[in-house]
């Protein structure tokens, strides 16, 4: 199992991949060695068999001239009985053993088929040029064979034996059967020895290399490994420690630096989250306020219109009314009732007259003419108007006038009559006594300029509940009889038809602000 | 003596009594007809001095029946009554309003008295 796992990490595909070159190129290395040694250790027990057999023929030389073959013959068997030595024959040119350190052997004769004798002889009789040893299995070894001829000499056929004729080239062959179990078993050992070597070394190169590799690419691409999946698991603040100035260390930095941006985007897009979410709160009531006004503006429209259409249908009964009234009252003297009840019937009636003429403000449809004016200058002339007014003798009109204000396109007659409502309004609302600050400036909003009028008042404030029915046609809080509550509402809907707006800032108990923002010349809301 | 001889045409009856029975006692002698078409007949057969005509009527309107005054009969003088125009309700501008030569719907006897007067003393 652990195997299964192993051979397939990188570690493992390595450690395989050169453990097997290692075990490849060593097994080569081992055989070839091995060969070699062998080749060696064989051809100087060659060497050592010619010497062996030169020796031989050498000792026997000296029985051989004198024809002793009992001399011969115990030679032949003393150095046979040597140790590693399995047997020695001499044959003669017809393929007999004449001399054997087996004596068993003496008389033998080899046929030239044989296979002792092909190994030098070709079918033809003749001999070959081939080497004239082997090598061949024995019973407990391998066995060694050496043939060498025994050449005809001066010495050979001018001896006084005369058993040997001069044309003669060869006078018969000596063989001789060498033991090879030492070689054997050296080699052997040295098989075991190299074999041993060789395992070591592969032990050695593949826990070095296994060491190495587990150290400086295993570890850190575990640690790499490790952090990848808790940064997928969400951990970005995870921060790898991997210092090398290698592949994987550069990796890793580089991991780091992702992790890091990853970190900072997703900040960046919580925060970008967090933020589109208030600023759709804040569009959806930017809308939700401008849906209200419009709708608020629509309902003060086809109110006005159907205002419009009632004041002036009742404009004629009134005049009537009015008419008739005073000609019957010019029928009593003033001390009397029926002059008094006259009195009370003609002022209801225009009452009625300054309802309809709010009305007909209100719903105006006539167009207005629009010149570029002062605004300070339409101020002036409406506080001139109030002044006057026994309503204001008690009450502190202050004035912040901009000097340098931009001129407004607008009708002045009717800002006049707007701020003269709002002045009459605040003169009301600290009820005779107090100040009013009016304040004109200049205003830069979206890039747009625009002027500004502010007028302020140290009365009560406005309720939240009446804020909200503020502009709305008959809405009044005016003792009855006094308000018609059209004022605002005609004065709301001339800013408007100049473009502008009306705003209100109000604090209970310490007064309320109307701020008339109209845009300069040329420019629109 | 009449103090002067006036038309009033005006498509309500209301405003033509009302007229008549306000600036009769004041020693004008006063004329009615219910639309421009009438005016102008009676304005054929004899003079006024000032004709009072209403803004808005069926048929010819006071603009028209104005500009036909001033083309052919241009001593008479010409006022009129609207519903219309408006003027702001808290100050009392009836001066203003006077000056102005209109009159103004609804009227009081005093206002519409004073406005005559003034229109008639610009000879």
């Amino acid at each position: 199992m652990f195997f299964g796992k192993f051979i397939h990490t990188l570690t493992g595909k390595l450690i395989l991949t050169i453990g097997t070159l290692v075990i490849v190129g060593s097994a080569f290395f081992w055989y070839f060695l091995i060969k070699h040694q062998e080749t060696e250790l064989i051809n100087n027990s060659i060497e050592y068999g010619y010497s062996f057999v030169d020796y031989v023929k050498k000792s026997t030389r000296y029985g051989m001239l004198l024809m002793r073959q009992p001399l011969i013959q115990e030679t032949i068997e003393a150095i046979g009985s040597g140790k590693g030595i399995i047997s020695v024959r001499v044959f003669n040119n017809d393929g007999k053993i004449t001399y054997s350190s087996d004596k068993k052997d003496i008389g033998t004769i080899f046929d030239k088929n044989s296979p002792m004798c092909t190994s030098c002889h070709v079918s033809n009789g003749h001999t070959k040029n081939t080497p004239i040893w082997s090598i061949t299995k024995g019973k407990d070894s391998r066995v060694m064979n050496i043939v060498q001829p025994i050449y005809n000499e001066f010495d050979c056929y001018t001896s006084l034996c005369h058993f040997h004729s001069k044309d003669q080239a060869v006078l018969g062959i000596i063989e001789a059967n060498l033991s090879l179990a030492l070689l054997d078993k050296s080699i052997r050992q040295q098989g075991v020895a190299i074999t041993l070597y060789v395992a070591v070394f592969i032990f050695v190169l593949s826990s070095v290399l296994g060491t190495i590799f587990w150290k400086f690419v295993t570890t850190p691409l575990n640690n790499l490994s490790q952090g990848m999946k808790r940064v997928a698991e969400g951990d970005l603040d995870h921060h790898l420690t991997i210092n090398t100035k290698d592949e994987i260390g550069e990796l890793a930095s580089t991991f780091n630096s992702m992790t890091s941006d990853l970190k900072k985007t997703k900040h960046e897009l919580v925060e970008w989250g967090n933020t589109l979410e208030k600023k759709v709160q804040e569009k959806t009531e930017a809308m939700q306020r401008a849906q209200n006004q419009i709708m608020h503006s629509e309902k003060l429209a086809s109110l006005g219109r159907m205002a419009a259409g009632v004041a002036h249908e009742l404009n004629s009964p009134l005049t009537g009314i009015v008419t008739f009234s005073h000609i019957i009252q010019k029928k009593f003297t003033p001390d009397t009732q029926e002059y008094k009840d006259l009195t009370v019937i003609i002022e209801q009636a225009n009452q009625c007259t300054n309802i309809i003429r709010g009305l007909l403000g209100f719903a105006r449809a006539s167009t207005v003419e629009k010149i570029p004016i002062n605004i300070n200058e339409v101020l002036a002339s409406s506080l001139n108007i109030v002044r006057n007014k026994a309503d204001f003798f008690n009450i502190k009109l202050n004035t912040v006038l901009d000097n340098s204000l931009f001129p407004v396109k607008a009708d002045p007659s009717k800002l006049q009559q707007v701020f003269l409502n709002m002045i009459m309004n605040a003169g009301d609302a600290i009820e005779g006594k107090g100040e009013i600050t009016i304040t004109t400036r200049n205003i830069n909003e979206g890039g747009n300029n625009f002027v500004e009028i502010e007028f302020t008042d140290t009365g009560m404030g406005i309720s939240q509940n009446n804020l909200e029915r503020l502009f709305e046609p008959f809405f009044t809080t005016k003792p009855a009889g006094k308000g018609t509550g059209l004022g605002l509402a005609v004065s709301h809907g001339i800013i408007k038809e100049h473009s502008g707006n009306i705003s209100v800032r109000t604090k209970l108990g310490e007064g309320t602000s109307f701020i008339i923002k109209l845009p300069v010349d040329g420019e629109k809301v | 003596m009449s103090k002067g001889k006036i038309l009033v045409i005006d498509d309500e009856e209301i405003i033509r009594t009302s007229c008549l029975r306000i600036l009769s006692p004041e020693g004008y002698e006063i004329k009615t007809a219910g639309n421009g078409q009438d005016g102008l007949k009676m304005l054929e057969e004899e003079t006024f001095d000032l004709v009072l005509v209403d803004l808005k009527m069926p048929g010819m309107d006071g603009i028209e029946v104005q500009k036909e005054i001033r083309s052919r009969w241009p001593e008479t003088k010409v006022s009129i009554i609207t519903g219309y125009q408006s003027f702001d309700s808290e100050i009392n501008d009836a001066d203003k309003l006077i000056a102005a030569g209109f009159i103004e719907k609804s009227f009081t006897p005093d206002i519409l008295v004073a406005t005559v007067e003034k229109i008639l003393e610009e000879k």
